[in-house]
């Protein structure tokens, strides 16, 4: 009967007919958008080439909402002023899957078709694939891993976030405030984002007279069953249980499986991503202290004049509102503030093409970071001075809210203890020049 | 081979002549092909006719029955091992992909040896298995293999400059025919392999093991010449990968990018040699240019693992069933107002 009925209200013709409408106005109103956006003839396109899905999306997806976040508010008021005039900005994402190859593709897709000025990226393991497209395009590329910089792409710039760098901050904050502390074990999956995280850790708790129990336990990525990797961790009774750089899909699990086996101690950690949902699985004590380096942006500590990003509580309640502050994560803000710089770049540049807006970023050698003024660094590390760094958060759950303890001093850190970070990033192949 | 039988059949040269009417057109389309597409589309066909090369050569490793996990670690093979001889010893790229798929192949030998004292069930996780050991070497000895981060800058297949012809193959309209020509000659190949005596052997193996080597088939040697044929072109899709994209790492040949595989040969179909073409092509076009045109980058594993689930529900055969199907369909649909005519007469 239902056949019956579909057969004579569904004619072939008929479906090929509404088809054929529905594919010219689905066209129709593709075409019809480009059109508006066109009309108005100032808008600049800004490539988002980061994991939207699987496991490194949580790097990439909260950064693209924050992105939008970012548009709209510059937007409404009336763009970029470059050169004299204002300019829309319009986000044009591309999911590279955390590959290299997608990566590629992604990266020439935004250059060749989507006729965008920037391409901000996760980086990491699609760098290589989209490294020989920014040299020969010179297309102006940005990354959270500063670990992929070398003096090779003069046009690849890590204005944010200089991982793992910045997490020395957070071991010396706590050898000053918790001094019993006196071993820590570390664990981290086995990629290009766990080691030279691990080799920073190290140097960190040398130079704060923490001693390792064991050496670091580099699990694989595949990694699902967390619970052998937690109790070798703890099985030399570790007063510090540092989870590096780990993904939040590790990191999640990893606190679940201390919490089971009992683990009362301090816990330090890169990320702490949607730790609301970490808090749920274990509990409030537990997490009570647990020390990371990314601060929810309702934080009145953020309020400071030494502070660049703008409106950095407003910008929170505005992404809770949208997504939700349980999806708030370590890249919510970071894209958005890459993309501060970026304006500021092209609009004392006078123009949104990537040579002159490089150039007017890392002018006199400083820039404005987001929290804090910073300068163009890097050339030991990495072989260019093009990594932005400054200060940067030291974040403490407290009664379940993450709340920033401190604003420490990269540079005065590497000041002090430079030669034990390139001892251990050499020990683990991460200098620029054996990578 | 011998004649089959009624081969002298004058209808039967009218299909072959169809055949060759119909490759010849598959390859004037395929050539026309990337002058249809956008830059990025040409850059997802290249790394799709790369891909169908792997589908292909797993499909020959499955007609004897045993399904692997481990093909793409295969693929993985060649890639490192092309990329690692023209890096460190200064070998030319064409030379290093054919000795990455030699390697491969090599590899395959040696595993074969505790891998096919396994059947079946055993087989699928022992291939897992020794997959995963190779990762783990990739992963563990930094020098010469990269570690976690793998190997980048490998060399790109050598520009052609005569003065009158210049390719550059940093173009993907330009590597994507360098890729055809190679992904074409290797179909070939694979596809004489499983038209001749030994492919027949394979098929046997596969629906009759024991009756197989009650007759004298040395099963042990079949399976491992198998594994080592599809090995080898899975090492050239390697060696054609790496130099396309410049980059290799572990986690690209990971299990993730097996279940692609597998899910390419399943909803295509196995039973026949084109059907894991059409899954590879049918799944990248919706899962790359389809479903990311439509602004769905974020829902695509959703929607995928949809289309995977209706397939098999609906498909159980594969995409290469519907060709039969709606050939029976419209006969039947001849064959009824005739049959009624006929009847009213």
């Amino acid at each position: 009967m239902v056949r019956k009925t579909l057969e004579r209200k569904i004619s072939r013709r008929k479906f090929l007919g509404t088809s054929a409408a529905s594919g010219a106005a689905l066209a129709a109103t593709g075409t019809g958008l480009s059109r508006v956006s066109f009309a108005a003839g100032h808008t600049i396109k800004i490539g988002f080439l980061a994991p939207l899905t699987g496991p490194v999306s949580a790097w990439g997806k909260p950064g693209l909402d924050g992105c939008l976040i970012w548009a709209d508010w510059v937007n409404a008021k009336g763009g970029v002023k470059i050169g004299g005039k204002s300019y829309k900005i319009e986000f044009v994402g591309y999911d590279n899957e955390y590959d290299a190859g997608k990566a590629k593709t992604g990266a020439t897709k935004l250059i060749k078709e989507d006729g965008v000025k920037f391409i901000m990226m996760l980086g990491g393991d699609p760098w290589p694939g989209v490294e020989k497209i920014a040299a020969r395009e010179g297309m102006l590329f940005s990354t959270l891993l500063p670990s992929d910089l070398s003096p090779d792409t003069k046009t690849l710039l890590a204005p944010c976030e200089v991982h793992p760098i910045y997490n020395v901050t957070g071991v010396e904050w706590l050898a000053e405030n918790k001094k019993n502390l006196k071993t820590a074990a570390i664990c981290a999956q086995d990629d290009s984002l766990g080691k030279p995280s691990v080799a920073t850790y190290l140097a960190a708790f040398e130079a704060a007279g923490i001693k390792m129990v064991d050496a670091p336990l580099f699990f694989d990525p595949a990694t699902t069953d967390f619970a052998p990797v937690m109790t070798k961790l703890l099985a030399k009774k570790p007063d510090i249980l540092c989870l590096d750089t780990c993904y939040a899909d590790y990191v999640h699990p990893l606190c679940e499986q201390a919490f089971q086996q009992g683990y009362k101690g301090q816990i330090i950690s890169c990320t702490a991503d949607f730790y609301q949902k970490i808090i749920e699985k274990t509990s409030k004590d537990f997490m009570e202290g647990f020390v990371f380096q990314f601060p929810d942006f309702d934080d009145p500590a953020l309020n400071s004049k030494a502070v660049n990003f703008v409106k950095p509580n407003e910008f929170y309640a505005e992404y809770a509102k949208r997504y939700g502050a349980k999806e708030w994560g370590a890249v919510s803000w970071e894209y958005a503030s890459i993309m501060d710089l970026w304006a500021d770049a092209a609009a004392k540049a006078g123009s949104a093409e990537p040579g002159p807006v490089l150039k007017a970023m890392k002018a006199g050698g400083t820039g404005k970071h987001a929290f804090g003024d910073a300068k163009w660094w890097g050339k030991e590390l990495f072989g260019i001075d093009n990594a932005l760094v400054g200060n940067w958060p030291v974040v403490v759950i407290e009664g379940g809210k993450a709340k920033i303890k401190a604003f420490k001093s990269i540079p005065a850190w590497w000041d002090k203890h430079s030669k034990l970070m390139i001892k251990h990033m050499t020990a683990l192949g991460q200098m620029w020049n054996q990578r | 081979m011998p004649e089959p039988a009624g081969a002298a059949n004058p209808e039967n040269s009218v299909w072959r002549i169809a055949g060759r009417l119909k490759l010849v057109f598959l390859f004037a389309a395929l050539a026309v092909l990337p002058y249809l597409l956008s830059y990025s589309q040409q850059e997802i066909a290249v790394l799709l006719v790369v891909n169908v090369l792997l589908v292909c050569s797993y499909r020959l490793m499955t007609l004897t029955g045993e399904w692997s996990l481990g093909h793409v670690v295969i693929m993985g093979v060649g890639a490192y091992a092309s990329a690692l001889l023209s890096k460190r010893l200064g070998m030319p790229v064409p030379v290093s992909m054919l000795a990455g798929g030699i390697v491969a192949a090599g590899t395959s030998a040696i595993l074969s040896f505790p891998l096919f004292r396994m059947k079946g069930f055993y087989f699928l996780i022992g291939s897992f298995a020794a997959g995963e050991i190779i990762r783990l070497i990739w992963k563990r000895f930094t020098d010469p293999f990269g570690g976690p981060k793998g190997l980048k800058r490998i060399d790109a297949f050598p520009d052609i400059d005569t003065g009158f012809l210049s390719i550059d193959f940093y173009e993907p309209v330009n590597y994507y025919f360098l890729a055809l020509v190679v992904v074409s000659a290797s179909l070939f190949v694979l596809y004489r392999i499983e038209r001749s005596r030994i492919g027949l052997t394979f098929h046997a193996i596969h629906w009759q093991d024991r009756l197989a080597e009650s007759v004298g088939v040395d099963t042990f040697r079949y399976r491992t010449l198998a594994f080592v044929i599809a090995s080898f072109f899975a090492g050239i899709a390697g060696g054609l990968y790496g130099h396309y994209v410049g980059a290799v790492n572990p986690t690209r040949f990971g299990v993730d990018q097996m279940v692609y595989v597998l899910v390419w040969a399943i909803v295509g179909g196995t039973a026949t040699f084109h059907g894991p073409i059409l899954g590879v092509v049918v799944l990248t076009v919706i899962n790359e240019i389809v479903l990311r045109g439509l602004g769905l980058d974020t829902v695509r594993p959703l929607i995928y693992g949809a289309i995977l689930i209706l397939s098999v529900l609906y498909l159980p055969d594969g995409l290469e069933s519907v060709g039969p199907r709606l050939r029976a369909w419209v006969q039947r649909r001849r064959a009824g107002p005739a049959a009624a005519g006929g009847g009213a007469a």
